[in-house]
């Protein structure tokens, strides 16, 4: 039997792939009008052999409480995500200005504090940030840049408007996925790449290293540049291994490292030490070096901070870069963008309620059960209340956690995240999505085509997240036809 | 010079040691059940031996009572409380291959990763002797390959020598102790020196090391112990000698720095292998030897250990030794 679309609906949520009355969207019609011709032994054929390709690849996701098995699948969706070109260029556009005036606010903190002193930003909400770090105060990197690498996560509600969810500015992982899917998806479905114009997404690396390259502090030379991983038991140590690999990097461990009497960062080969350049660190700020951040770190580099501070390394992302990566940071973003910039945000933001502010934490503690509230500084997922699927006694544990420390906890409505078609059993059904694209900054700024759309695989389940369950599928930019 | 980390070189090394011993492994199974097909009955040599080949007699008797085909099979193959069975090395060489991916083939990995996912699938199967076979040539193949990717889709610069070394060190190691298989299984029975068992012996020695085709060609078609001897440690030629071996590893020392210490080793080992007198030697002589060449062979671990890797286990490196 052939795969059945005429059937799918998406009920009350924007999908992207298919409109309500159950029609293709024009630049989804021919990816539906191929897949209903594959008869369903030819379409399992595909799916098994992405499945297997998955796992003899090695394409894995640690999950932490998977005790002995430290490799679980990350299970690939074989129907793509599809957006036009002309969407996708303002939302590029959209991705570019955000990261700008995200940089220009990160200098701004740790030198004159202007947005402070100008009362746009208030000056309470840095005393308690726990990813605001006091080394870095005074120091300005190189292009005023401190957070190189940035996931947005981007959500699409009900009608159709897409909005930015979150900015991660520390250790955003995922583009690996991105990079893989592509592979895969050009590897068992070839004739779809003829029929549709897809736009491709295979120079991220290359635009990756030319990032890092640029922080050099020996330019005209050809930089050494390693990527700093937690070691193999880290979920993502997949995505450093490939990134290396792909960038011809040296992958490195904390213990690989060392910081000399002359404050440059040296690795340790067979050959005695040797001098590295930039440090692409996928290690978070508390365990990147223990001379300055958590003293019982094994992960990081003693004296890596200084050697930084003296302009001998580059650090991407920079230390420090992590304080506008903050969910109650998030909620001045559009203001961040005026202020630097002058221009009004081309990506809107989830509208959000500040628990620090008086009213806003009254709104949210009447309407718990309507709101997702968050931690501000929690990251995958962990942490978070979905207000309307909570039961009453989690409730009731929130309220307390946010009346004990507003400062830490945002909330915003829930969103009708969109669908888009997934497999499922035999058939296809909506599956909620969203989409995380990479941007990348030093000397010119650069963004994926596409990102990684990440997926929650169980029906009706909002949680994307991979460390949760979720899966991912290829994200297609496309011509108009 | 390339830069290569400490740890990845020691990584590196440690994975083709363990692809090799799992391919020695298996093909010291194949060829022993090949030769024990052919042995008259009441012939003094059993399973057994193979665990003394391998040196794991005394690991096996702490976890089995009865030295039968099944618990050897299931010891060699896939007991992953022996470190050196095939499942185990293939999950060790995995192991590190997953902290490499960056500087070895990406395909590699993905050959050492399925190879791994077989092995668990399916090694459990080499316990039934129609089956043995098939399974382990696969194994043996899938290695092959992998070896095979190594060598023609790797740069063959500084971080290739520590995958020869690892191999030719194992190798040689290897093949000391099949050589030795003489001395485990036949000391008593010297007396006939054209005992037939001995010639079946030898030639499954030669099958097991694949070396019986080129034994024919170059020495002779007719088995005799001191050629078969002679041949296996000192044909300079033939890719599973000692003697290859040790030109291999003195090829790859050469091609490193810092190498003094590591090449005078060696020597040492060289020496020794020249001045064994095989003709004459009595199989408990030849026995001393053989363990010798295996001390000699562990200390040129050792110092290459010491030379290349540990500068990794220390945490705070001499500075003395910064160069920029």
């Amino acid at each position: 039997m052939n795969l059945d679309f005429s059937t799918y609906r998406s009920g009350d949520y924007y999908d992207e792939l298919i409109d309500v009355e159950g029609v293709p969207r024009p630049w989804a019609r021919t990816l539906v009008e191929h897949l209903s011709s594959l008869d369903g032994a030819e379409l399992n054929r595909r799916r098994a052999a992405v499945d297997a390709a998955i796992i003899t690849m090695g394409i894995t996701f640690t999950v932490y409480s998977d005790g002995s098995n430290i490799d679980r699948a990350w299970p690939l969706d074989i129907i793509p995500r599809i957006m036009p070109k002309e969407e996708w260029r303002h939302i590029e556009a959209g991705l570019k200005q955000r990261l700008t005036a995200l940089n220009l606010f990160i200098s701004d903190l740790y030198n004159a504090q202007s947005i402070i002193k100008d009362g746009v930003f208030p000056a309470e909400i840095i005393a308690g940030s726990k990813n605001f770090r006091p080394q870095c105060v005074g120091h300005m990197p190189r292009f005023g840049v401190w957070a190189h690498i940035c996931g947005t996560d981007l959500v699409r509600d009900r009608d159709g408007t897409v909005y930015v969810l979150e900015d991660n500015l520390r250790v955003p992982s995922g583009v690996s996925y991105m990079l893989e899917n592509r592979m895969l998806m050009k590897r068992v479905f070839p004739e779809l790449f003829k029929l549709c114009d897809i736009l491709p997404v295979d120079d991220y690396t290359t635009r990756l290293f030319d990032t890092l390259a640029a922080l050099s502090p020996r330019p005209g030379e050809r930089p050494v540049i390693a990527v700093l991983t937690p070691g193999i038991y880290n979920s993502a140590y997949f995505e450093h291994s490939y990134l290396a690999q792909q960038m011809g990097a040296v992958l490195v461990e904390g213990p690989d490292l060392m910081v000399a009497a002359d404050d440059c960062v040296y690795m340790k080969t067979i050959d005695g030490l040797r001098r590295i350049d930039v440090i692409y660190r996928r290690v978070d700020d508390d365990f990147l070096d223990p001379e300055t951040f958590r003293a019982d770190s094994a992960l990081g580099v003693r004296g890596l901070l200084r050697a930084w501070r003296r302009g001998n390394v580059g650090i991407a992302n920079a230390p420090g870069a992590g304080v506008a990566d903050d969910k109650v940071v998030y909620t001045f973003v559009p203001k961040i963008i005026r202020y630097y910039l002058g221009e009004d945000p081309i990506i809107p933001n989830v509208p959000s309620y500040l628990c620090i502010d008086a009213d806003d934490r009254s709104f949210v503690l009447a309407n718990l059960d309507r709101l997702v509230v968050k931690p501000a500084n929690e990251s995958g997922g962990y942490g978070m209340l979905i207000g309307p699927r909570a039961s009453a006694a989690e409730r009731a544990e929130y309220r307390q956690r946010i009346q004990a420390d507003p400062r830490n906890y945002m909330a915003q409505p829930m969103l009708m995240l969109s669908t888009a078609p997934t497999l499922a059993g035999d058939g296809v059904g909506p599956r909620h999505l969203d989409l995380r694209p990479f941007v990348l900054q030093s000397d010119s700024l650069y963004v994926t085509t596409g990102g990684l759309t990440r997926v929650a695989m169980r029906e009706g389940s909002l949680v994307v997240n991979s460390s949760q369950g979720g899966g991912s599928k290829d994200t297609w930019i496309v011509e108009a036809q | 010079m390339m830069l290569v980390l400490s740890r990845v070189a020691e990584s590196l090394y440690w994975m083709t040691r363990y692809l090799e011993r799992a391919e020695n492994t298996a093909r010291l199974i194949n060829a022993t059940t090949q030769v024990l097909l052919d042995l008259p009955r009441g012939a003094s040599f059993g399973w057994d031996v193979l665990l003394k080949v391998a040196g794991l007699d005394r690991l096996f008797e702490d976890e089995y009572s009865e030295q039968d085909e099944a618990n050897i099979m299931r010891f060699l193959v896939t007991d992953e409380r022996n470190p050196s069975s095939i499942v185990s090395c293939i999950c060790v060489a995995r192991e590190n291959c997953r902290t490499l991916r960056e500087a070895v083939p990406s395909l590699a990995w993905e050959r050492i990763n399925s190879l791994y996912l077989f092995v668990n699938s399916r090694a459990a199967q080499a316990g039934e002797r129609t089956r043995r076979y098939g399974i382990l040539e696969e194994i043996i193949e899938r290695l092959q390959a992998v070896i095979g990717l190594l060598g023609d889709c790797m740069s063959h610069d500084v971080a290739y020598q520590f995958i020869k070394l690892g191999r030719y060190i194992e190798r040689a190691d290897m093949t000391t102790r099949i050589v030795d298989i003489h001395a485990a299984v036949l000391v008593p029975r010297q007396q006939v020196p054209e005992d037939p068992t001995i010639g079946l012996l030898w030639m499954g020695v030669l099958k097991s090391l694949n070396a019986y085709q080129s034994y024919r060609r170059h020495v002779s078609v007719h088995v005799r112990t001191a050629d078969v001897v002679n041949y296996l440690l000192k044909d300079p030629h033939f890719p599973r000698t000692v003697q290859h071996c040790l030109d291999e590893i003195e090829a790859c020392l050469a091609a490193l720095p810092h190498n003094m210490a590591p090449l005078k080793l060696l020597r040492i080992a060289q020496r020794r292998l020249d001045a064994m007198p095989i003709e004459i030697l009595a199989p408990a002589l030849r026995h001393e030897y053989l363990d010798a060449v295996q001390s000699d062979l562990a200390a040129i671990h050792a110092e290459i250990a010491a030379e290349y890797f540990q500068l990794y286990e220390q945490p705070d490196a001499p500075q003395a030794a910064a160069t920029a």
